[in-house]
């Protein structure tokens, strides 16, 4: 065998998006190499602090100052702990241009599985005013697509990962195939019936996340058990996470070769043939780099990652990358907008207190802007995640009384915080550092994104309408904040190389395949030509199920 | 299929191309493991020392659960201030062991350590009210410390409170009279 047929695909990285490119590739016959430029990490073996309480855990868990201002500065703003310090980058070791462009949070995963090992598991489908709104508002580019073009692999990726949630039937929240959701608490129970009383026409609802409520014995996988630890890894298989799910799909084919330490720098480019030839990747250990080729490529490496190797392989002798025909490679990067938050006291059931720890609670979908403006002064809209709960009493001073006073259990709370849909504009954008590499000779990511008026009146309104609506259902002693809103913080960047109808103005067609490479497809938050305001994750899947199912039949019918 | 001029593209021999500090720290970088042996350095004297176990008793006493002596609090509480937290955190610290020191052998002419509970009590909670140099800040911060050091050790986890690993279930509407414990998380 010759190293050109050694693989017929190579899917970069190992994430939500790679996951599901090894195993729909691999069940479909293909010999696959996945690649990920982070560490090793096994289902259950290596989840190391799995089920530990804090005082097993190295500094009881919680991040040391030096260590974060050291090695952790980007990874603090997306939850690292030292129970899951080896799922995250190293911002140290593998920076981007952070100290220069506007300000941006890129929390990156340093591990196989990418961030579906650290992910919040929130699962949503998008709904078809999410890809209908641009054309209507003449904003950015219409998608080359409709919601009913990915319906049925909503569905297929929904079955097979497990999904919990309530069937609700509303237009701008389609739902999923759902296992049932994760119950409400009483204080949660006795909100949604105020709420939607009080404000007509808005809803309460569950949360719908990939926390299963059922097993699924056929995938050696049980229902979550109520923990709420899924960032250290479950070794229950409770969550979705290429590790629990999709790697041993992939693996039981026989086809699948994955390599941890594995960067990817660029992609190798044949202009005549208007083809990817292969993948050039780094041994992060050794340092050195090698060719790969490959017949297929999904480049399924985040979005900005994605991105980056896009637009570092380039034309010899020029700046411009070979997939950049459009010149909209880097641009239209979006991010949800949030870090806006209200809460309040929900007044009596004393009587009544949680048990077990929910992965997630409840839900707040979009109400502006659904089935048309409605002159509210920004276009799109927003949602709100919250939970209700009873915190440990926090009494003043010191001794046995305040031992003691922190034996019982405050009232009843409820937080809340918007997600917020960002417009894509052209200057949002990213780019290479001219002269800046890392370790690898990778040039650094800049990014120049920033919010503007439409997201920031959003934001304005998600905190005046959360106040109102907590105050109308009854809640006490009302309180929100808004802090500052950093592009990237929301760890739900997408954007860079979106998909169009016209090779002059979009990276990727509707099978997330490149204009100017038919072997090469980006199944991530890349390809995004808008964002909606519900999370992305469940959508990658779907793109990604779809398009290496389009794929391979181009594959076996020769044209590709 | 090794490219071998990129093979030279490796880890070291990129480090001429750019001047960013990171990346030049990041030559010799390994990723850091938490260190959770003894202090790498003694934050305090025999006599501090002596004083933060006998205030954090004080905060966490011992009643009809053991207190935070026996839950090892001056030692995390030495041990964070070592190597867990940023240099200047330790400042606030031993500038209100030394206001209570002081007060204490002008008022009761003993070291702090040696005071009775009593005398103890009524030391923090001058340091409380800010009516000691640096106090009501050496007060929040120290407490801080003795409650998070309690209630993430194990007897804090396992004895004052109660830790259900796998609770299996949800139950949004448990009674409370069936809590006999708070919850650790």
């Amino acid at each position: 065998m010759t190293a050109t047929n050694q693989y017929d695909a190579i899917v970069v990285g190992s994430g939500v998006s790679g996951g599901w490119a090894a195993k729909e590739l691999t069940e479909k016959g293909l010999r696959v190499l996945m690649l990920d430029r982070g560490v090793m990490v096994e289902h259950g073996a290596d989840y190391s602090y799995d089920g530990k309480p804090a005082y097993e855990i190295p500094a009881r868990n919680i991040m040391p100052e030096p260590l974060i201002e050291s090695d952790y500065f980007i990874a603090t703003h997306g939850y690292v702990s030292p129970a899951s310090q080896k799922f995250y980058n190293n911002d140290r070791l593998n920076p981007y241009a952070y100290d220069e462009g506007e300000k941006f949070y890129w929390i990156r995963p340093g591990a196989v599985g990418g961030k579906s090992l650290i992910w919040g598991r929130w699962s949503f489908r998008w709904s078809p005013e999410d890809f209908e709104a641009n054309k209507r508002e003449n904003v950015g580019i219409d998608w080359p697509i409709r919601y009913d073009d990915l319906a049925p692999w909503y569905s297929y990726v929904e079955k097979y990962a497990g999904v919990s949630g309530s069937r609700e039937n509303l237009p701008q929240l389609p739902d999923s195939e759902f296992q049932p959701p994760m119950p409400m608490n009483i204080a949660e129970k006795w909100l949604k019936e105020r709420l939607e009383a009080t404000s007509p026409g808005r809803k309460l609802i569950h949360a719908r996340l990939s926390n299963m409520t059922e097993d699924k014995p056929d995938q050696g996988r049980s229902r979550c058990q109520f923990r709420n630890q899924c960032g250290r890894g479950c070794s229950f298989g409770a969550y979705f996470s290429t590790q629990a799910v999709t790697l041993p799909a992939a693996r039981a084919t026989g086809r699948l070769t994955l390599r941890a330490d594995a960067v990817v720098s660029n992609l190798e480019y044949d202009p005549k043939a208007r083809r990817v030839t292969g993948v050039r990747v780094v041994d992060a250990k050794t340092g050195v780099a090698e060719i790969i080729p490959a017949r297929l490529v999904f480049l399924c490496a985040s979005a900005m990652a994605s991105t980056q190797i896009l637009m570092n392989s380039r034309i010899p002798g020029t700046g411009k990358s070979h997939f950049d025909t459009s010149g909209t490679l880097g641009r239209y990067v979006m991010d949800h907008i949030f870090r806006v938050g209200i809460s309040g006291e929900i007044p009596g059931m004393t009587d009544y207190i949680e048990y077990g720890r929910r992965p997630g609670a409840v839900y707040i979908p979009r109400f502006r802007n659904v089935g048309g403006e409605e002159g509210v002064g920004f276009r799109r809209g927003y949602g709100y995640q919250g939970s209700a709960y009873r915190n440990p009493a926090w009494p003043q001073g010191f001794g046995a009384a305040m031992k003691h006073g922190m034996r019982r259990y405050d009232s009843w709370k409820f937080g809340m915080g918007a997600f917020g849909e960002c417009l894509p504009y052209e200057d949002n954008r990213v780019s290479l550092h001219p002269d800046k590499v890392d370790r690898f000779g990778v040039p650094l990511m800049r990014f120049d994104v920033t919010f503007r008026e439409n997201e920031l009146k959003m934001m304005s309104d998600a905190r005046t309408e959360g106040e109102k609506m907590l105050r109308a259902a009854g809640l006490i002693n009302v309180q929100s904040e808004r802090k500052e809103h950093v592009p990237g913080d929301a760890i739900h960047e997408m954007g860079g190389a979106r998909m169009g109808a016209d090779p002059r103005e979009s990276v990727l067609n509707k099978w997330s395949q490149a204009h100017d490479a038919s072997n090469l497809f980006v199944t991530d938050g890349a390809q995004m030509a808008s964002i909606s305001c519900v999370n992305p994750s469940l959508t990658f899947m779907a793109l990604t199920a779809r398009a290496a199912d389009h794929a391979v039949k181009q594959l076996q019918a020769g044209a590709i | 299929m090794i490219d071998r001029r990129d093979a030279l593209a490796g880890i070291v021999t990129m480090f001429g191309a750019a001047l960013f500090a990171p990346i030049a720290r990041a030559a010799s970088g390994k990723i850091p493991v938490i260190d959770t042996g003894p202090p790498s350095s003694a934050v305090f004297t025999a006599g501090q020392r002596a004083l933060v176990t006998a205030l954090s008793e004080r905060v966490i006493p011992t009643t009809d659960t053991p207190g935070a002596i026996a839950a090892e609090v001056p030692a995390f509480i030495e041990k964070l201030l070592a190597d867990w937290a940023m240099p200047e955190d330790k400042a606030p610290i031993l500038a209100g062991l030394d206001a209570i020191e002081a007060r204490s052998r002008r008022d009761y002419k003993v070291a702090a350590a040696e005071a009775t509970p009593e005398q103890q009590d009524a030391l923090l909670t001058l340091a409380m009210n800010g009516a000691l140099p640096g106090g009501a800040d050496f007060f929040d911060k120290f407490r801080q410390l003795v409650i998070t050091g309690y209630y993430t050790s194990e007897i804090g986890i396992t004895q004052e409170r109660e830790y259900l690993p796998v609770p299996g279930e949800y139950d949004g509407a448990f009674p409370y009279s069936n809590v006999n414990k708070v919850y650790s998380s």
